[in-house]
């Protein structure tokens, strides 16, 4: 074939090792809590792990750097669960930008993502240039994002990938994606305890080359969980005996479950306290029940049990309030409120109201973000700005009872033990709580052998994994098995990361491909005698054999055993060949001598005498060619004292042998392209062989 | 070289009897599907229970009787344990169906093939998988990965792919292509080229199947032309299988036309089943959960079907026309077999079956043409004990559970004496501490049941025949006896445990009525009488088994071309015309084992893996073609270091090889795209194109099937010296790869 084109286009694509370099880069949630965003790349493949906002900022800001990237080069986008700071820019991601690939997400997290998107355009009280999307982008999005069930393998592209729960949410799911055998595992929010609603997070069958992990919670060890709802209880029940308000600001999705669980079977054992009202003041939680009822699947044993009695969310002490208008506050409560860090809406109003006076109390649930109120009042200030601007005495009693469902120190270090990855790159979270967590981490796995990585936002982390490329010989190809030394030639097929070599006439037997032969016919006008061609054909041609058809009778003429001349009748002559490009090659030129033949007596016989004449020139002249092709090709070529010719590229020295095609030189890389390069050209001016074994 | 594959039929083959196959890999035993049919008849599981030991695995596809009847069975009987794995759908409604059986088959027999229990600990044990998880099996499967995908035929329904070193054996049966309201269809086609392909022939001879808009509109018509003349309508149904595909239906309907006829569901365990089905949208169509997603709307939210779980129910319901779809399918027992019993011989009735009857079924017998004027059946019916046969059963009882006493009292004793051994946690009797009372229903909740269900025989380990007395062995010490505080502490997860043991029982929720029956603890018997029931309503039967039919499953098992293919599950008839069909146009190994009949399919394909090397992939240049990428190499064999094959460069220049075209040229394709470039382009007669004035363009060799066995295409392409003729090759070869 064409060998100079293809060492041209050699060129186009130098040959490099990136193909197994593999990249993670934190767009977001790389030193910080929020806007979780990561960035994979490796052999070609592309994924982005979750697509997140950042809480604490809006507009623009809040998005992860998407400019890091081309977002058309990337594959598959995985979202492990619907909250905010990780699905919340998902919008604007598919729609704003020039993404192309597709999304994937479980189907809990599908249906919440919506509402949840719906009344975030809602709430956000943003200028109309800072809105990142509307709800007709949330409405588009929901047809491009599609839905993966637990366990379930998806392979795009060659890229496998699927989840395991992950216990922080409803439909929280940790991704497992492996590319051509290495595997990564991308853990998103991860609680490996069971509550009362859901199950802990699995732990994945198979160990992980990396394991991308949440550390939010650092070095922090949670108190049992029954402790924790001891305390918040007391608190509650303390609180409200004394005549005070209590206020839990909490996300409406998610942990609010958790909490209205615990307080809708605290008051049904409490029945001094029924005459209390619950309130939980989110028309989105609401809506959301009937997610939460009808994906019981991903939830634990004991609510898929309680199920079958009454449905444990249809709460028989808590009642839900629309708006702060449709609140009464007349003595002690429990209202239960979003947004979680008391940037503004419900829960600010009433914190406003509520915390001068020291009776009243406010339980921080959760894990609170840098730079929201919620975060300052756990240090208990002496005063707080209130929304109108004036500043207020903070009396009322602030508790911090971590209800958040992520995975504490303990819980992280069994759970990275268990799975022994060889790379670990700490993500979400607050940059001095990585640290110490990296910190311990290290003496936890002092062998040496594991990476711990805490990149910053944009910091990409290079690794490198040798992946054995293994391919399967099957068919007839495989009938015997080569010993070494031995050639092996076939059609390599690959199918995603899968290779598999076979006979190019098994080839429709082990693919969906298939070979064909194309045969051409082709006839010419010649009135003359055959036996001209016949004689014309010999001068030219080495092999040319005279038959005649059988069915004719005419006569007719094979030429190099590829093309059939034939005589079809007074004034035609056909020729059939089955296509290659030799063959092609060769029935050109019968046609141009058939052509010719009519027009002039070609003057073949002098011809033949230059050609003897000059046997040495043209060796010379292949020689020239030779050095200019090499010239082109590597740019400083000189001829050696003993003959060889010297090529030098960048300080590397190779001889190369024009009569052997021996090179030495002492960069491997550079003598295997000489090497490559010089049986190439040599194939190139050499006459094309007509002969296939 | 290959993986060794053995395929042995145990009952369903050359007759539509319950499916049940063992497929043996590399000495690994899959049992694939243990089905029963609705008449229990034990003799079918003969060739069952001569291998059930040995079985390793058991697959399980869709949750009907035919597919999994004989599970419990073979689980209590027939010495089954191996484990067994299915969707979760297939496992909830497969319990649930097997409950419906059971209730329906004690209704009318002494029933004792099978006890609750027994369904519930056969099921217990199920692994649950989703669609396409590939789940790895350990031990001596090791290596070996199994995964359900996609079947379309019923919820959760599943056809298996069963992987070892990259070889598929694939076994589908009842799969349907076509998308129906809840269900997608099956994701068979997506597998190509399995080593082995295990499908059924049912309904191979079944062509017309009709368009599904036509026959919803005839179906529904039929119903409603019966309920507006003041007629009954009775839908035969499987328990949770198809009748959800009819429920929604109706349901669509009665929405849309505003109907007021009631909708009745009719089965032992129709709510459980509807709520169950209602937390299962991921399994269902893509319509349904997308509906879900953006506007909750539940498609089991029934409005027009009313739920009910027993006849009295019914009876009591307002007179007038209605339609009810009660258990089973067959007629042969459930609350159908009553109903139609009942109003077969109102001419305005209709009895509307929607799927075959099993071979030898009253429902069989009522769909044969024309249909029977009159039946013979059998009415039984339980009735509680009365005078003296109830003393006389008393009697019994008492003897049995005083010989009972005695064994236990005799185990009970050797119990207490190994117990006061002196190493013995002697403080148990005194510990405080919830779990033990709620270990109490847990662990012997079945063996409660069991006193409940089978009268009063207590079992062994339990009761003790008198108030159990124990010795106080416990440690003291200075302050008296010792005192372990976690004793006293009161453990929130026990709570959990409890509230979780309050909610019911754990595998299987059971309505009241259910529940009621099984407590009925009142001795009863069945009497049985025999009835000549006229058959004057209207019988008609339409096809919404939800399987593909004949054309649709040749088209399949084309596109899937399996290198070797073993039909299963069809009559003699239908197997023998797929496997003529097969023969002649797909693969040369078409299968049709005989019962007990082990067939070899070992693939006879040569293999071996090898390495490439990166100096040999740096220069391959790969072409993209469909989803897979070609290349030639040429290569010279070698070691790496760990001593396995790698392929690397030639040393020396590759001897030249002869020139593949590598593509797949469709005539109409290349025709259009001939004809977007300008070519005067047109078919003429023998599938010739003809391109431009003179040349001509023709597929030669045995054409028709595509791929397959017909190897590489032929392509003549012939006209005179003249330009288009070269332009015409120029976009020839513009179809293909040369390598």
């Amino acid at each position: 074939m064409a060998s100079s084109s293809i060492s041209l286009k050699r060129r186009e694509q130098p040959m490099s090792r990136e193909g197994d370099q593999l990249i993670v880069t934190p767009l977001g949630a790389g030193n910080e809590v929020g806007r979780s965003c990561a960035y994979m790349s490796f052999r070609g493949k592309t994924v982005l792990f979750d697509c997140g906002i950042h809480p604490a900022y809006s507009g623009m800001a809040a998005l992860p750097y998407f400019d890091e990237i081309d977002p058309s080069t990337i594959d598959v986008l995985l979202i492990t669960h619907f909250h905010l700071d990780h699905a919340a820019s998902l919008p604007y991601f598919l729609e704003k930008t020039t993404f192309k690939g597709r999304v994937f997400m479980t189907h809990a997290t599908k249906a919440i993502y919506k509402l949840l998107l719906t009344d975030y355009v809602k709430v956000s009280k943003v200028s109309v240039e800072d809105m990142l999307f509307d709800e007709h982008d949330i409405n588009k999005s929901m047809d491009k994002i599609e839905v993966i069930d637990f366990h379930q393998t998806v392979e795009v592209n060659g890229i496998k990938f699927w989840c395991y729960t992950a216990g922080h949410v409803l439909g929280a799911a940790m991704f497992m994606v492996d590319i051509a055998g290495v595997r990564i595992l991308y853990t998103g929010d991860y609680s490996r305890e069971e509550d009362r609603h859901l199950r802990a997070a699995e732990l994945p069958q198979f160990s992980p080359d990396i394991c991308i992990i949440e550390s939010t919670s650092g070095v922090q060890l949670h108190q049992s969980r029954h402790i924790r709802e001891k305390r918040f209880t007391d608190v509650i029940h303390s609180t409200v005996s004394q005549g005070g308000r209590v206020l839990i600001p909490a996300f409406a999705l998610g942990r609010a479950q958790e909490l209205l669980l615990i307080l809708d079977e605290y008051w049904a054992n409490h029945p001094d306290l029924h005459n209390i009202p619950i309130y939980y003041a989110s028309p989105l939680a609401k809506k959301c029940m009937a997610v939460y009822q009808t994906y019981i699947l991903s939830m634990n044993d004991r609510i898929r049990n309680q199920f079958a009695n009454s449905n444990p969310f249809v709460f028989k002490h808590i009642s839900a309030l629309n708006s702060i208008d449709d609140f009464r506050d007349v003595g002690p409560s429990v209202v239960m409120a979003s947004p979680g860090g008391l940037q503004s809406g419900f829960s600010r109003q009433l914190f406003d109201i509520w915390c001068s006076d020291k009776r009243n109390a406010c339980i921080i649930p959760g894990y609170m973000v840098e730079g929201t109120l919620a975060k300052t009042i756990i240090n208990e200030p002496k005063e707080v700005t209130l929304m109108n601007g004036l500043t207020a005495p903070l009396n009322m009693q602030v508790h911090y009872i971590s209800f958040s469902a992520h995975a504490d120190y303990a819980q992280t270090s069994t759970f990275l033990k268990e799975l022994m990855p060889p790379n670990i790159i700490l993500v979400h979270g607050e940059a001095n709580e990585m640290m110490r967590l990296k910190q311990k981490l290290f003496t936890e796995f002092p062998d040496g052998n594991t990476r711990i990585m805490n990149p910053k936002n944009c910091e990409s982390v290079e690794m490198y994994f040798n992946s054995e490329k293994m391919a399967k010989t099957i068919g007839r190809l495989a009938e015997k098995t080569p010993d070494v030394g031995d050639s092996v030639s076939g059609i390599l097929v690959k199918k995603g990361f899968t290779y598999q070599i076979m006979a190019p006439d098994d080839l429709h037997v082990f693919s969906q491909l298939s070979t064909a032969t194309v045969t051409q016919r082709i006839t010419i006008p010649f009135s003359g005698a055959f036996g001209v061609i016949t004689h014309r054909l010999g001068k030219i041609f080495e092999s040319v054999e005279s038959s005649t058809d059988d069915e004719t009778g005419l006569p007719a003429l094979k030429v190099h055993e590829r093309v059939t001349v034939k005589q079809e009748s007074e004034k035609h002559i056909s020729l059939q060949w089955s296509s290659d490009p030799i063959s092609d090659m060769v029935s050109d030129s019968i046609v141009a001598l058939v052509l010719n033949i009519s027009r002039e007596v070609p003057k073949i016989i002098v011809e033949e005498e230059v050609a003897v004449k000059s046997e040495e020139e043209n060796g010379k002249k292949v020689e020239k060619v030779i050095y200019a092709l090499l010239v082109s090709l590597f740019g400083d070529v000189k001829l050696g004292e003993d003959g060889k010719l010297v090529i030098s590229v960048d300080g590397n020295v190779a001889h190369l042998d024009k009569e052997s095609g021996d090179v030495e030189s002492e960069h491997e890389g550079l003598k295997e392209r000489v090497r490559v390069a010089f049986k190439r050209i040599q194939s190139a001016v050499k006459p094309v062989p007509l002969w296939v074994e | 070289m290959g993986t060794s594959v053995q395929v042995s039929p145990l009952s369903g083959v050359y007759n539509e009897n319950p499916l049940s196959y063992l497929v043996s890999i590399d000495g690994f035993n899959f049992l694939l599907d243990c089905g029963w049919n609705d008449l229990f008849d034990p003799s079918l599981l003969e060739p069952l229970s001569r291998v059930a030991s040995t079985i390793d695995a058991v697959l399980l596809t869709h949750p009907d009787t035919l597919h999994l009847g004989a599970l419990p069975y073979a689980m209590k009987k027939l010495g089954l344990s191996a484990p067994v794995y299915a969707t979760e759908p297939v496992h909830r409604l497969g319990l649930l169906t097997m409950y419906d059986q059971f209730l329906s088959r004690k209704q009318v027999s002494d029933f004792d093939l099978f006890t609750l229990d027994d369904i519930d600990s056969a099921f217990q044990n199920v692994i649950r998988l989703t669609y396409s998880q590939n789940y790895h099996l350990s031990g001596n499967g090791e290596g070996i990965v199994i995964a359900p995908h996609v079947a379309g035929h019923m919820l959760g329904g599943s056809i298996w792919k069963i992987t070892k070193d990259g070889e598929e054996v694939v076994y589908a049966v009842d799969y349907n292509h076509r998308k129906e309201r809840h269900l997608n269809g099956t994701v068979l086609q997506s597998f190509v080229r399995p080593a082995v392909l295990i499908t059924d022939a049912y309904n191979a001879l079944y062509t017309n199947q009709t368009q599904s808009h036509h026959r919803d509109t005839e179906f529904l018509d039929t119903i409603s032309k019966h309920l507006e003349v003041g007629g009954n309508v009775l839908l035969p149904v499987d328990t949770a299988g198809r009748v959800l595909e009819l429920l929604l239906i109706l349901e669509q309907h009665w929405s849309q036309r505003a109907f007021s006829f009631p909708i009745y569901f009719l089965t032992y365990v129709s709510s459980s089943t509807i709520d169950y089905v209602k937390s299962f949208l991921e399994w269902m169509s893509d319509s349904i959960s997308k509906s879900f997603e953006t506007s909750r709307d539940n498609a089991f939210l029934l409005r027009h079907v009313t739920l009910l779980i027993n006849k009295t129910d019914l009876d009591n319901a307002p007179p007038g026309p209605k339609v009810v779809l009660a258990s089973m399918a067959s007629l042969e027992a459930g609350f159908a077999r009553d109903i139609f019993v009942e109003w077969a011989n109102d001419p305005r009735n209709l009895v509307l079956f929607t799927e075959t009857g099993q071979f030898g079924t009253l429902a069989r017998m009522l769909q044969s043409a024309p249909p029977p004027k009159f039946v013979k059946v059998t009415m039984s019916k339980r009735v509680p004990l009365a005078g003296e046969e109830l003393i006389a059963y008393e009697e019994e009882q008492n003897r049995l559970k005083r010989e009972e006493a005695l064994r236990a009292s005799l185990v009970k004793e050797e119990e207490t004496k190994a117990s006061l051994g002196p190493d013995e946690n002697s403080s148990e009797p005194m510990i405080i501490d919830t779990k033990t009372t709620h270990d109490v229903v847990g662990s012997h909740g079945p063996a409660y049941k069991d006193i409940l269900i089978d009268g009063f025989v207590p079992p062994s380990s339990s009761v003790a025949p008198m108030f159990p007395f124990y010795d106080n062995t416990a440690d003291w010490d200075e302050y008296g006896e010792v005192i372990n505080p976690d004793d006293y502490v009161i453990k929130d997860e026990d709570m959990d445990r409890g509230a979780m043991h309050a909610g019911g029982d754990v595998d299987g929720r059971l309505d009241e009525a259910t529940a009621s029956l099984m407590l009925d603890t009142r001795p009863s018997k069945v009497i049985s009488n025999e009835l000549i029931v006229t058959v004057s309503c209207s019988l008609v039967k339409m096809d919404y088994e939800g399987r593909s039919d004949g054309r649709s499953i040749k088209s399949t098992i084309a596109h899937v071309s399996p290198l070797k293919l073993v039909l299963v599950h069809a009559t003699a008839e239908a197997t023998e015309h797929l496997k003529q069909h097969c023969l002649n146009s797909i693969c040369p190994h078409v299968y049709a084992p005989k019962i007990e009949e082990t067939v070899d399919v070992t693939s006879d394909l040569c293999a071996y893996k090898v390495q490439l090397s990166e100096k040999l992939m740096s220069n391959v240049i790969f072409k993209k073609l469909g989803d897979s990428e070609v290349a030639w190499v040429d290569s010279q064999v070698g070691k790496t270091e760990s001593e396995k094959r790698c392929l690397q460069p030639m040393a020396s220049a590759a001897a030249p090889h002869k020139p593949v075209l590598v593509g797949d040229l469709k005539m109409q394709d290349f025709k259009q795209f001939l004809a977007s470039k300008g070519v005067q382009v047109e078919f003429a007669g023998g599938g010739a194109l003809r391109c431009g004035e003179y040349v001509t363009l023709r597929k030669v060799g045995p054409t028709g099937q595509k791929g397959g066995a017909s190897g590489p295409q032929q392509i003549l392409i012939e006209g005179p010296l003249c330009e288009d003729y070269y332009k015409v090759r120029d976009y020839l070869y513009s179809q293909f790869y040369l390598l």
